[in-house]
């Protein structure tokens, strides 16, 4: 474990989320203002975290991935697009028609994946150009769908967009319940224990999110497929030696990555809100990227890189919700631009080796060739 | 390797063409024109006018270049083009058209398509496009320009140098749009918090309804002597290309408000507001639209739809648009009106005292007996 790395990460994101405690005191209890902070963080970082792991599948096992970007648009579409068509053409129920939807969209990013797998393994294609290739297909494909679907002439829907059957629900953590009885008849002591619970309140593919982190780690670093995976990416002629079949274990790998890549689609459009907008992902595989980067090619690494864009996120939003009692020399912290780049200053810093060495699998990026 | 060429350049072109039908409004109206626009026109009075006859005198052609974005993006594009579509409706315009931007750098050459084309009248539909219309103006003197939401700045400087005789700014006045909603949500909140997610504030029409908002929840607390907290949070963080296009930040921004007490959420700012929207309907909790009357295009969030700053963009639209065609239309900047939408499935929540107040307020902005106070622009 890079501990090192670690305490750097919480660190910042104590600094961050403590900011925002300082600024708003006069107007909001800290904790309050703490478990609001890490409940957006936890919300903000899911792609990202997704996102990241897709990275950490593909280039431990020796695939440069910049395609995920891609991978997550158009998992995003089909996502959405196969819960409408099964809530709306099959009448299923909202509920299974959302299941459905997600798993849409985990086998779509596995798809694209499927295909950048091809290309860069098989064909032996520069593998930036393969993902660049599938940011550009992702781009055109959901926005020339997603017209002709919905906005064309004899569309399947006539030229509007039906509704969606909705998001995935809140999972409730039921912390409240389990400690109110302990607060007496105190209202402060509810009021904090909800404040708790807040946090706890997240949506299914967050929570599946940070489960994935861990199960990640474990798989890459303590079973046989781990240790095979990182052998493929860090010297692949020693693994085939020893009678690892390179090829095969690359193409599992980056359509696992494609699946972690489609399920951080899944949280735009089934998640977060239910609508497809062409180019939603916004920049968030390309984010996700220098989280994995930052994260050291780990997958907890990653996760914690992810909370950090998150945090500096929720700092963003919570202080401009503050806006009228910042201090006068705390100011300058409303400019976004400044908190905005936090992040990406933080990964420059940690690319140069300040703050423990930053090291890709040795065969990151290089086509294997017996 | 031949083999991997070939499969290389099959991808690339294959991914090239998808990207291009993609946006397909962007190529030349020769090949758009095969959508909705000609259907419109064969329902025109005039029998069957083309493309090739707006180069014509007596044929009138109005064209409109979406801001990025679609032209049925529930809000801002879609308004306009109802508002070209209107003057069709009322015979001003024998054929209407769009184009919808896909990247702000073909903003140019959307407007010049249609420059080219012989239209009479180009709308351009957004701030964004401010700069691109200015310079088409000088390029085609002959054609009228409509920009909506675009403040002509230069009738207001010394310098006539760059006074343009053929663009006319559409604008409204948004503060007094976010000023109705806002007192409308001071006076529902029951926690007396009540936000705003709104794109960039350097976009002087988002910050007028930010800032309205804010004044509009004062001056109700004055009648009611209440104190309101108003939350309003910009996406200043990310460039034009972004900032109104963000659901899941606006979401998770009406999130962040909802947990630190707010019950209402007005999100003004295209895809991002939208996003906002959608989260506090689905929470329960009053949700306030923009631009148009969002119970009818966001079915989502209907339910909880409280209302919506609307601008009244179609009536003047339409009315620029048979200014334009009778002449009478003045370069410079044109004032629409502001409003708000009605209550819909909330109509029974809203109680006849806050329904009467709002009366009065919206009389009280129509007369100037009120003013939201608010800059023009961010200082």
């Amino acid at each position: 474990m890079d501990w090192k790395r670690f305490g750097f990460i919480a660190l910042i994101i104590t600094i961050l989320i403590g900011t925002v405690v300082y600024v708003g005191q006069t107007r909001q209890t800290p904790l309050l203002i703490i478990t609001s902070m890490l409940a957006t963080t936890i919300a903000v970082a899911t792609p990202l975290t997704l996102g990241a792991l897709s990275g950490v599948y593909c280039e431990r096992a020796g695939v440069v991935n910049i395609g995920i970007e891609g991978m997550m648009l158009t998992a995003a579409f089909f996502g959405w697009l196969g819960g409408i068509y099964m809530f709306q053409i099959y009448g299923l129920s909202a509920g299974i028609s959302i299941t459905l939807g997600v798993f849409f969209a985990i086998i779509t990013g596995g798809l694209m994946a499927l295909l950048h797998a091809a290309l860069s393994i098989t064909f032996k294609v520069d593998q930036i150009i393969g993902g660049t290739v599938i940011n550009i297909l992702a781009v055109g494909l959901t926005g020339f769908l997603n017209r002709q679907l919905f906005f064309g002439k004899g569309s399947v829907f006539g030229g509007t967009v039906p509704s969606s059957p909705g998001v995935l629900p809140t999972i409730h953590v039921p912390i409240t319940e389990l400690f109110a009885p302990l607060c007496g008849t105190s209202a402060v002591c509810l009021e904090n224990v909800q404040a708790i619970n807040r946090v706890f309140d997240q949506k299914p593919i967050a929570i599946a999110a940070i489960l994935l982190v861990f199960i990640s780690h474990y798989i890459l670093f303590n079973t046989r497929w781990g240790l095979r995976t990182r052998a493929v990416g860090e010297h692949p002629r020693a693994a085939d030696t020893v009678g690892i079949n390179v090829i095969k274990m690359r193409y599992a790998n980056v359509v696992i990555g494609g699946m972690f890549a489609g399920l951080a689609g899944a949280y735009f459009t089934i998640e977060s809100v239910p609508s497809f907008e062409p180019l939603l992902t916004n920049g968030r595989g390309f984010i996700s990227l220098a989280a994995m980067i930052f994260g050291n090619w780990t997958p907890i690494g990653a996760w914690a890189a992810a909370l950090v864009f998150g945090a500096s996120q929720a700092l963003l939003i919570n202080m401009q919700i503050f806006r009228d009692v910042i201090p006068p020399q705390l100011s300058f912290l409303q400019e976004s631009y400044i908190v905005g780049l936090t992040p990406y200053i933080l990964t420059m810093i940690i690319l140069t080796g300040i703050i423990g060495r930053t090291t890709p699998p040795a065969a990151d990026g290089v086509a294997y060739e017996k | 390797m031949k083999k991997l060429y070939f499969v290389m350049a099959l991808l690339i072109v294959a991914s090239m063409i998808l990207a291009a039908c993609g946006a397909p409004a962007t190529e030349a109206p020769a090949a758009g024109a095969t959508e909705a626009p000609v259907a419109a026109a064969t329902e025109a009075p005039v029998a069957e006018v083309t493309l090739d006859d707006c180069v014509k005198e007596e044929v009138f052609c109005v064209g409109l270049v979406t801001d990025v974005g679609k032209v049925n993006d529930k809000s801002f594009n879609q308004s306009a083009w109802e508002g070209v579509q209107q003057s069709q409706v009322d015979g001003a315009a024998d054929l209407v058209q769009f184009i919808e931007t896909a990247d702000a750098k073909d903003y140019a050459k959307n407007i010049a398509t249609f420059g080219d084309a012989g239209f009479d009248v180009v709308v351009t539909v957004g701030f964004g496009l401010g700069e691109a219309t200015l310079a088409a103006g000088v390029t085609y003197p002959d054609v009228k320009f409509i920009g909506v939401d675009q403040f002509q700045a230069w009738q207001f400087t010394e310098d006539t140098a760059d006074d343009s005789a053929n663009v006319t700014g559409l604008n409204f006045p948004e503060d007094q749009a976010g000023f109705l909603v806002g007192a409308l949500a001071a006076m529902m909140s029951e926690s007396h918090v009540i936000g705003a997610v709104c794109g960039t504030d350097v976009v002087p029409p988002v910050w007028r309804y930010g800032e309205g908002y804010k004044a509009g929840a004062l001056y109700a607390d004055g009648m009611n002597s209440t104190t309101t907290e108003v939350q309003v949070v910009y996406h200043s963080d990310v460039g034009f290309d972004k900032t109104f296009t963000d659901p899941e930040w606006g979401a998770q921004t009406a999130k962040a408000m909802m947990d630190n007490g707010a019950d209402a959420v007005f999100g003004c700012g295209g895809l991002t507001g939208n996003g906002a929207i959608t989260a506090a309907a689905q929470a329960g909790k009053y949700a306030i639209g923009v631009d148009a009357d969002q119970y009818l295009t966001l079915p989502e969030a209907a339910p909880q739809m409280l209302s919506s700053a609307m601008k009244l963009i179609v009536p003047g639209v339409a009315e620029l648009v048979a200014q334009a065609k009778d002449g009478s239309i003045a370069a410079g900047n044109y004032t629409g009106s502001a409003g708000y939408a009605p209550y819909h499935d909330l109509e029974g929540a809203v109680s006849d005292e806050v329904k009467a107040a709002m009366e009065e307020i919206n009389a009280g902005l129509l007369d100037a007996s009120i003013t939201p106070g608010v800059a023009p622009a961010k200082p």
